[in-house]
């Protein structure tokens, strides 16, 4: 799986300059966060990623192919988009027909589907409610069933928009279970989030927008020892990351169990 | 706690095609008081946002379905009260931003002086105030935008904006800052901590257990529709059972946890970021 932006560049029709000049390569099936303030390009930028956005300059390739070889809907079997909105994506009348539509479309055999249905039901906690209205369903559930829909036709790259927005303790955990599902399953998962403490424990690799640029893009340890240059993107790193750096122990820490390390050795240390 | 401006007694709520009959409120009873931050916590669909819609008159007055009970606000009975009547006195700030726009205006101007308008507010009284509220929501570059052109962040500004313009006397935020980035939202609970130092009552509903801690003088649990406990963030959090409650304590109660299964820490379990950071420095020199 990769995915090669070159100079990628997007103005919208009114004029405004959404990216500039990005160049980025995103491979193997590791999941990748993507975080910044709201309109520093998140968003446009993954949408270049099955075309739903053209490229005003620079390029996108898709497993070396040109994302302007095909329209979205070509797209869509090989790179999934879960939107930010459940109520932009679901539009039929039970969680069963939103889930077939889908495979049906891009000519999955029946036997695939039936297959993905009770896999992907099972993944996003859905099996008792397929028979349900999308709109009658919980908030939680309604964001799982727009997932749902998208992972029925097997995409090999899945590209989640503000996944935790609005979600419960309950409802995180299921995402987190969802992405680690899909890496095991060689699927790669790009991720915008607001969420600091979702990021920091289900991501290795973090990319930081600001003002349509990539302002860091590295290993989730080092992005969140930039305290200072995060905030330009206003992002601010979890809570107990900045209590280990209130308290001077100067180490990017993201659990309860590496913040004890750090802590044990710098009192060896004292001591 | 300073008067009761809030009072619900045994309010109960069953959405009338509720698909098993459940209540969606069962037995609700507390009060908050003038000038009281007071949280709601719970997973979803434990009833967090029903209640707000209770508060504000949406039930029973909008949603169909069977109530028991009352509430009160400043008093006045929000069953014998309009919606209308009900907002002079008390704001909501939607879950869903888009479900705050009046779908009138083109403008995000005309949005902020919808509801200033119906009021009848005098236009230059009006210009005042959505000056004034733009500035403070930081959205006064995009005054002449249209809403539905906003990105979800903007629309949140927007949404609350348009609320705290009515200048309610207690102010009910149902996750109005889910869209915001982590700074931009901490923006806003500063203007609404500000806001609450005013004297502003404010109820808030978030997920975000570290700021829930930081802000409330009291929070209440609300799971499958009943009230599991209403307390100080310390009393809430502050004991390794908080997690019965099927809420996550901040991760400051785990630190002050793990120090203290190291023999090192022996104060109480702090919820807010500093006393953490003051109670590892402790531990570090002990």
């Amino acid at each position: 799986m990769t995915i090669e932006l070159q100079n990628l560049g997007h103005v919208y029709p009114t004029g405004d300059k959404a990216l500039n000049n990005i160049n980025l390569s995103i491979s193997g099936t590791e999941p990748v966060a993507v975080i910044g303030q709201n309109g520093s390009g998140k968003t446009t930028l993954v949408k270049h990623f099955n075309g739903i956005l053209r490229p005003t300059t620079g390029h996108v390739f898709i497993n070396g192919e040109d994302v302007n070889n095909r329209s979205t809907a070509k797209w869509s079997k090989d790179v999934g988009y879960v939107f930010q909105n459940p109520d932009d994506q679901l539009f039929l009348e039970t969680v069963r027909k939103e889930f077939e539509f889908g495979p049906a479309r891009i000519g999955m055999p029946p036997e695939k589907i039936s297959a993905q249905l009770s896999f992907v039901a099972k993944l996003c906690g859905l099996e008792g409610k397929l028979d349900i209205h999308p709109f009658d369903l919980a908030a939680t559930d309604k964001k799982f069933c727009t997932i749902g829909a998208v992972l029925m036709m097997d995409p090999q790259i899945v590209i989640f928009d503000e996944p935790t927005c609005g979600q419960d303790v309950e409802g995180n955990r299921r995402l987190c279970y969802i992405i680690k599902t899909l890496e095991s399953r060689g699927k790669l998962c790009i991720t915008i989030s607001h969420d600091m403490k979702f990021v920091a424990g289900n991501f290795k690799r973090v990319i930081v927008m600001c003002n349509g640029n990539v302002l860091l893009d590295g290993d989730l340890k080092h992005v969140f020892a930039e305290v200072e240059t995060l905030r330009k993107s206003f992002v601010s790193p979890p809570p107990i990351t900045r209590v280990a750096y209130g308290a001077g122990l100067n180490e990017t820490v993201f659990t309860v169990d590496e913040f004890m390390k750090v802590f044990r050795a710098r009192k060896e240390n004292n001591n | 706690m300073g008067k009761p401006v809030v009072e619900v007694v045994n309010l109960s709520f069953r959405y009338r095609d509720a698909p098993d009959k459940r209540k969606a409120l069962d037995t609700i009873n507390f009060d908050v008081g003038e000038g009281e931050f007071f949280c709601i916590i719970g997973p979803n669909g434990s009833g967090k946002s029903t209640l707000c819609n209770s508060l504000v008159g949406l039930i029973p007055h909008y949603f169909t379905g069977k109530m028991k009970g009352s509430v009160k606000i400043h008093g006045t009975d929000t069953g014998t009260s309009s919606i209308a009547d009900l907002s002079t006195q008390i704001g909501l700030v939607f879950q869903n931003p888009f479900n705050q726009l009046s779908y009138t205006a083109g403008s995000v101007a005309e949005e902020l002086a919808y509801g200033l308008g119906n009021r009848g507010i005098p236009r230059e009284k009006m210009m005042e105030k959505v000056e004034y509220v733009a500035k403070l929501m930081r959205i006064d570059h995009i005054m002449n935008k249209n809403p539905l052109e906003l990105s979800g962040g903007q629309v949140q500004r927007v949404a609350f904006g348009s609320a705290f313009i009515m200048e309610p006397s207690i102010l009910v935020l149902d996750e109005c800052t889910t869209q915001l980035d982590p700074l931009g939202s901490e923006e806003i609970f500063d203007i609404v901590k500000e806001l609450n130092k005013t004297g502003i009552t404010v109820i808030m509903v978030d997920h975000d257990m570290e700021r829930v801690a930081r802000c409330a003088d009291r929070i209440m649990v609300l799971d499958g529709g009943k009230v599991s406990a209403v307390d100080t963030p310390e009393k809430i959090f502050g004991s390794p059972d908080s997690t019965s409650h099927n809420i996550c304590a901040p991760d400051y109660v785990s630190v002050c946890q793990a120090l203290k299964d190291d023999g090192c820490y022996s104060g109480r379990f702090e919820v807010k970021e500093e006393p953490t950071i003051a109670a590892v420095r402790e531990a570090l020199k002990k």
